[in-house]
């Protein structure tokens, strides 16, 4: 079908202002925010289950493959339309249209904003717990379909110990409830299963999540190292003891820096690492954890260790490492964020290689990680014009995640796989691994209309370097 | 013996020798079903090879663990060979500072946590018999106990797995970091399949480091709307308890004599708490006044103490005497309505004479209800309490599961309940896995 007639169709569909089509329109949906670019051939607005259901059913009819959009901050090219087609413009779709604070559940559309939901849910006294670093601009549904992170995962858990079920369209346009908000629903679990499957199962319309009371207390120090090996052995150490903190996040001299030149969150800039560690609970011994991680992280070579005083304090460190990304941004043209995860205990090793891998390449590389979680995020600085330059990024960013393989971890904590890792996934999948997963894949999308030519390296066509 | 069977027995002694193979398959019989052929393999590798020896000659097989699952489902459609996990019990690396372990999948809950607590480390999920239920069928049955309200359940605490494919096929899911989007999350299709796509071999969960402290705080209530007074404002207060339970007066009786209570017929609500030492006596000092403002009567264990008490919680339901009439069903409701659904199902019950023992994971929306029938009551009553009770629960968003009943009970009431529009995206899965139809077929939702 042309594009002419598939624009024409999808107006019928959902009327005439929720296709767009020019040019512009288009140039803006053919990225997010990683590395490559690719035109969808059109963008439609969506705004009900319905509506999804409808365009999938006349895509569907047609062959057109579709990618559902939220935020677009994916960082493995998860939203870009790779096969062209129609990208599904989630964002109009964000209201919370349920708290049922009696069964600890709310009901979501997926285009709501991460933080939004923080947001509407705090003054409640509940909150939902997966934060990814991106989580004002990140929406749920991008959530679900990575099983994003963030700083809280240590001690809560990623996206999917928190999305209880959910209203899923398929490529075929067929609506489905999986799930839902009574606990173990008989049969496969296909909640747990959609979660990660980076669009390529269908769409999500809506979520069903598990949410919290607000903690009653929280505790947040800042660490302050002149050596990185001191800071992550401090990781282990505190975990060692038995204490789970909500975080244990670090940073390196080079984010520091980019921070404090974009943020100016008062972070020394004279050291080699700091640790951010929060504990949260019942407030009856967080003075006692709190002097007790004091404790170890001054044994362990810890320069100096800040608690913050109030939520003014605390606001402040954390505003440091969730702009991190966005700082190292402003100081170079262009990062890749590699994603590796290795066990906790090999994070110094991990860091040291990681540093010669830069001095290889000639490459900087400066590191922010969530250390208690052992998921690394070197950010490989580049300039995108530069060609020869990019060709070593890219090997330099492979060799990163076989370190990570080597080391007993994986290519990939929470951005997911989508154009960025298919190459690797044969680091850590054998070709029955692969097989068994696209088994999956026929079942919930037989004609591979859902974000096709993704993850798998065995249906990808061709080199998706342009 | 059919000529097939008996080159497929051939086939099989040759892989793991005559010693692990056995004919008389009386104790392995599945809803009644006797297997013709039970075999033990020693490692992964040779559960391959018994998987795809029976794929070739087209012999059903189902996995067997502990046992302590294999009431649950529908009988099923045809068993030739049931493949036992009991050789498959070793450790396969424990790495404690990175708090995990992986063992194979016939590991016994009850040995993993000896071993890990050894280091001062704990897998916080505990269904009952621990000593019985293997880490595979732990897994495979998604079985879970009075923790997974603070810790969550199989999917929370599972990292990797590895499994044989129905056709013998060795693939592995997941990993052992605690962070992983490495493709999909195959370890959640596995957890809860029953069986029915493939043989779970081996299996890796993160671990807890020990708790300093533990109490249990039990509040004895003379009505149930006061023990449903106490659970609702635990609930919406700061507390955090690892585990609450409410127990009716035919539950709680059980326990009297294993704890030593001085009360009977009453509701009794458990709450268990762990942590440091002054959050623990925060929450037990919180609890007691709450549980004495509405009348009840607390009493605290400490400790080891607290450990027991939790040991004759948890198995509960499994201490009244063996009766092969009684019908076991699980319900799942939102959480709100859990309490509801323990009281309509013992005033169900009672309403019809039936004697019934009803428990609740009261803060996570799981009630189960042993039904036994008075001697004038007869299976079609039983049935239709059963009946009314699931459709409560499904009319309140949820389900029922038969958990234990007797295999003639199973043909009257389905095991699972009606499936929903996602079951035809289950049996294109369950096709694309096992297209010959040969794990544990029919024992599953909708007779998959």
């Amino acid at each position: 079908m042309s594009n002419k007639v598939l624009v024409q169709e999808l107006r019928r569909v959902v009327g005439e202002a929720n296709v767009v089509d020019s040019d512009v329109h288009l140039q803006l949906y053919q990225y997010d925010a990683y590395l490559e670019e690719r035109r969808p051939d059109a963008v439609v607005f969506v705004h009900s289950t319905e509506e999804v259901s409808r365009v999938l059913k006349l895509c569907h009819a047609h062959g057109v493959p579709s990618v559902p959009r939220g935020g677009g901050t994916n960082l493995s090219g998860g939203t870009i339309p790779f096969k062209g087609g129609v990208v599904l413009e989630m964002i109009r779709m964000n209201r919370l249209l349920e708290v049922d604070k009696g069964s600890l559940r709310a009901r979501v559309q997926p285009g709501m904003f991460n933080l939004e939901l923080g947001q509407a849910l705090a003054p409640l006294g509940y909150q939902y717990l997966p934060d990814p670093a991106s989580q004002k601009a990140a929406t749920l549904g991008g959530n679900v379909a990575e099983n994003s992170g963030g700083p809280h995962c240590f001690k809560y858990g990623v996206t999917t110990n928190h999305v209880v079920g959910m209203t899923v369209v398929l490529s075929d346009g067929e609506i489905v409830e999986l799930g839902g908000m009574a606990p173990d629903t008989p049969g496969y679990d296909l909640t747990g299963v959609f979660v990660g499957s980076e669009g390529t199962f269908g769409v999500c319309t809506e979520v069903v999540v598990r949410i919290v009371r607000l903690a009653e207390g929280v505790k947040t120090m800042l660490a302050i190292y002149d050596s990185i090996e001191k800071g992550s052995e401090t990781v282990s150490a505190i975990v060692a003891a038995g204490m789970v903190p909500a975080t244990l996040e670090m940073m390196d001299q080079l984010v520091i820096h980019a921070v404090e030149k974009s943020l100016a969150c008062g972070l020394p800039l004279d050291c080699a690492t700091v640790l951010i560690i929060e504990v949260d609970g019942l407030k009856d011994d967080l003075e006692e954890q709190t002097e007790a991680i004091v404790r170890l992280c001054m044994e362990h070579g810890a320069r100096e260790v800040r608690v913050a005083k109030d939520e003014a304090e605390r606001a402040l460190l954390w505003a440091g490492r969730r702009g991190a990304f966005g700082a190292v941004a402003r100081i170079t043209p262009s990062y890749l964020v590699c994603d590796g995860t290795v066990p906790r205990t090999t994070l110094p090793l991990v860091l040291k290689k990681v540093a010669e891998v830069g001095e290889k390449y000639d490459l900087k590389i400066p590191n922010v990680f969530h250390a208690g979680d052992g998921n690394l995020h070197p950010l490989i600085l580049f300039d995108w014009r530069d060609a020869e330059q990019k060709a070593r990024v890219m090997k330099a960013g492979m060799e990163i995640l076989e370190l990570c393989v080597q080391l007993g971890g994986t290519i990939s904590g929470e951005h997911g796989v989508g154009l960025e890792k298919m190459d690797a996934m044969h680091l850590i999948l054998s070709a029955d691994d692969i097989q068994a997963q696209l088994k999956v894949k026929r079942a919930f999308d037989p004609a591979d209309l859902a974000n096709p030519g993704k993850i798998f390296p065995a249906v990808q066509e061709v080199s998706h370097v342009q | 013996m059919s000529s097939d069977l008996a080159a497929l027995r051939e086939r099989l002694e040759a892989l793991v020798g005559a010693g692990n193979l056995t004919v008389d398959g009386a104790a392995y019989a599945v809803d009644g079903m006797v297997p013709a052929l039970v075999v033990r393999p020693g490692t992964q590798h040779e559960v391959a090879e018994v998987v795809a020896a029976c794929a070739e000659a087209r012999a059903a097989l189902v996995p067997w663990g502990g046992g302590t699952a294999m009431a649950m489902g529908n009988p099923p459609r045809r068993l030739e060979v049931v493949v036992s996990l009991e050789r498959l019990d070793r450790v396969v690396e424990f790495d404690p500072d990175n708090l995990c372990i992986t063992v194979e999948a016939g590991m016994p809950l009850g040995r993993l946590q000896a071993l890990v607590a050894e280091r001062q480390e704990r897998l916080p999920l505990d269904p009952p018999d621990a000593d019985r239920v293997t880490l595979g069928g732990l897994v495979a049955a998604n079985q879970s106990g009075p923790c997974r309200l603070l810790h969550g359940t199989a999917r929370d605490w599972v990292l990797g797995l590895r499994v044989v494919l129905p056709d013998g096929t060795r693939i592995h899911c997941g990993g052992r970091v605690i962070k992983n989007v490495s493709g999909y999350d195959m370890n959640k299709l596995f957890i809860q399949s029953f069986g029915t796509l493939g043989i779970i071999t081996e299996v890796t969960v993160k671990l807890l480091p020990m708790p300093v402290c533990r109490a249990t705080v039990l509040g004895a209530f003379t009505g149930f709307a006061e023990a449903a007074a106490v659970l609702a404002e635990v609930q919406a207060s700061f507390l955090l308890p690892e585990a609450l339970e409410l127990l009716d007066p035919a539950a709680a009786d059980l326990l009297q004599p294993v704890l030593g209570l001085d009360s009977r017929g009453t509701f009794a609500l458990a709450a268990g708490f762990s942590g440091s030492q002054s959050t623990v006596d925060r929450q037990v000092r919180d609890l007691e006044a709450m549980v004495a403002s509405r009348g009840g009567h607390a009493r605290t264990f400490r400790e080891a103490e607290s450990d027991r008490a939790w040991t004759a919680i948890t198995n509960v339901q499994g201490g009244a005497a063996p009766d092969p009439r009684r019908v076991v069903c699980q319900l799942a409701v939102p959480i709100a309505r859990t309490a509801g659904m323990l009281d309509s199902a013992r005033t169900r019950a009672a309403a019809q004479g039936l004697a019934a023992t009803v428990t609740a994971h009261a803060g996570s929306g799981l009630v189960c209800a042993a039904l036994l029938p008075g001697d004038d009551l007869t299976e079609a009553g039983l049935a239709a309490v059963t009946e009314a009770l699931r459709e409560e629960a499904v009319g309140i968003g949820g389900s029922l599961v038969l958990l234990q009943a007797p295999p003639r009970f199973k043909a009257r009431v389905e095991a699972w309940g009606k499936p929903g529009p996602s079951f035809a995206i289950m049996r294109r899965i369950k096709a694309e896995f096992d297209p010959q139809d040969l794990c544990s077929p029919g024992r599953f939702l909708g007779g998959m």
